[in-house]
């Protein structure tokens, strides 16, 4: 398995060839035009740009240029046409550049692009063929009608590193572990957190980094089929109504519902 | 400006802030303490839960006009935001919404103080968090949304992603706003990056009159409640549209840490 081209540049190119790239974006932000069976569509990716001028931003992870210019990329997103994000994202960058110009307004941006398309009538499909990451993962990804991703250990999501999260909680890293397996709210791989309904397709492929022709057809048949049929119009809150989410998040359903209910007194 | 003593925003528990942020003798909690919705996630951790999950949801008026207002309790496992908190947040932004659609308004005050998201629910408190960021945007649209951060432990992570989303927001002097907490960035990062020991290094670089500065936050006020109340009733009276989040204007990223931080005005 090669790891020269990170999966999102590879998934991005095989879905952009034969479309138009956009340019006028950072290294790490990849934007291409490039229609899926006919259907048009805007392809978004951030990836790995070791010449990146932001230090704590050189290796796939979402920092000030990159969560801007996603935002950029779907703000300017084609009339007529959908979008998809391309999710490998080892997570937010930490810096103390970063902080100081507020990453939180950048990824703020890129939330808000997303939610604007999506709610305008772009229908919007996410991907994820790599890491999902807490900040990086909800500028770039989350708002997303339809999310699929690909059924494979490197794929993972989660809020915060296992260091990070030791320190805050005080807890050991071994009694993290461990908790991990016992509740799959705090767990990192993919179908834990399919089992609360957000995953609408897990797609088997041998070599994320490089899909057989009949892997990337499938993959390909969801995501146009979800961009067709509305699936990519679905706010966030409906996922709560999937059916592996009926028991997983009962207790949000609950609370919204008493919510409702008790909301006029 | 002189704060009254024992009028201080930050002094008061995340109930108390409702009850203070809403006209007088008006303030009815739904879902509140009795309503024992604890989540049990904390439990079978070991963390103890609290009975409202550490998010109060009070309705009433502000300025005589239908309100809710949501503060989270900064004293609660630092605010973080888990299934039912979450789920509270994002509830009361959609009703707002569709009594906005309906033409019965009811004015939203985000009082968050508020660390993200619960790592004790990781997956859950980021799903929440996507919904409350649609929930918010979508609001926008009809009404500002106002959110308050004038508590002890100020915003991060997820919720300060939301805080950027809103319409308006009242920060103190005392307020912090980040992505990632200074703890988290010296654990990804080291030391040298951002000491987070260094307290007066993070009030210049996250600190409420930064950002206000910044042009992150749209009012900058003592913690005095007469003051914030005062700011509160400006924003929805004032009721501006919400301005798009453009790439700010920044020294060059690739100056050495020190030289990076001082041309923006920070002194290390």
């Amino acid at each position: 398995m090669s790891e020269e081209v990170s999966r999102g540049r590879a998934w991005f190119e095989r879905f952009a060839a034969g479309g138009a790239r956009a340019d006028g974006f950072p290294a790490s932000v990849l934007v291409a035009d490039a229609p899926l069976d006919g259907l048009p569509v805007r392809w978004v990716a951030v990836v790995p740009a070791p010449q990146a001028r932001f230090p704590r931003a050189r290796s796939g992870e979402m920092g000030i240029d990159e969560a801007f210019g996603v935002a950029a990329a779907v703000r300017g997103v084609p009339p007529n046409s959908a979008i998809v994000a391309l999710v490998d994202a080892p997570g937010q960058a930490f810096g103390i550049r970063e902080e100081a110009i507020g990453l939180q307004r950048a990824l703020a941006a890129s939330v808000d692009a997303y939610v604007q398309a999506r709610r305008s009538g772009h229908p919007v499909a996410a991907l994820i063929v790599g890491k999902a990451i807490s900040g990086a993962f909800l500028a770039h990804g989350m708002q997303a009608g339809w999310i699929g991703a690909l059924d494979d250990p490197g794929v993972d999501v989660h809020v915060m590193s296992e260091p990070a999260v030791a320190r805050v909680t005080r807890m050991q890293r071994s009694d993290l572990a461990r908790i991990a397996s016992e509740v799959p709210a705090t767990a990192r791989d993919i179908a834990s957190f399919a089992r609360f309904g957000a995953i609408d397709a897990l797609f088997e492929v041998a070599d994320p980094q490089a899909p057989t022709d009949e892997e990337y057809a499938s993959v390909a048949r969801a995501l146009g089929a979800a961009l067709r049929d509305g699936s990519g119009l679905r706010l966030p809150g409906e996922r709560l109504n999937r059916p592996a989410a009926i028991q997983t998040r009962a207790l949000a359903r609950r609370v919204r519902g008493e919510l409702a209910t008790g909301w006029d007194g | 400006m002189t704060p009254h003593i024992g009028d201080s925003y930050a002094e008061r528990n995340a109930r108390e802030r409702a009850r203070a942020l809403l006209d007088p003798g008006e303030f009815r909690e739904v879902l509140g303490p009795f309503a024992r919705l604890r989540s049990p996630y904390l439990a079978a951790q070991g963390v103890t839960s609290q009975s409202d999950d550490g998010v109060v949801v009070a309705r009433g008026t502000l300025g005589g006009a239908r309100a809710c207002v949501v503060a989270t309790d900064g004293r609660f496992l630092g605010g973080a935001i888990g299934e039912i908190g979450g789920a509270k947040i994002a509830a009361s932004l959609e009703l707002a919404r569709r009594d906005a659609e309906r033409g019965t308004p009811t004015r939203v005050v985000l009082a968050f103080d508020s660390g993200g998201i619960r790592l004790q629910e990781a997956n859950l408190g980021l799903l929440a968090i996507a919904e409350i960021c649609d929930a918010v945007v979508a609001l926008r649209a009809h009404q500002p949304v106002v959110a308050v951060i004038a508590g002890r432990v100020g915003v991060y992570g997820g919720i300060s992603i939301v805080t950027a989303l809103c319409n308006e927001v009242i920060v103190t002097e005392g307020a912090r706003i980040g992505l990632n907490g200074p703890d988290v960035v010296e654990t990804e990062a080291g030391a040298d990056e951002f000491d987070a020991a260094n307290r007066p290094l993070v009030w210049k670089v996250t600190g409420g009159r930064r950002r206000f500065a910044q042009g992150h936050a749209t009012a900058l006020v003592a913690d005095d409640m007469p003051d914030i109340r005062a700011a509160v009733e400006d924003a929805f009276v004032r009721n501006g549209p919400f301005v798009a989040i453009e790439r700010p204007e920044f020294p060059d990223p690739g100056l050495e840490r020190e030289a990076f931080l001082r041309a923006y005005g920070i002194t290390p």
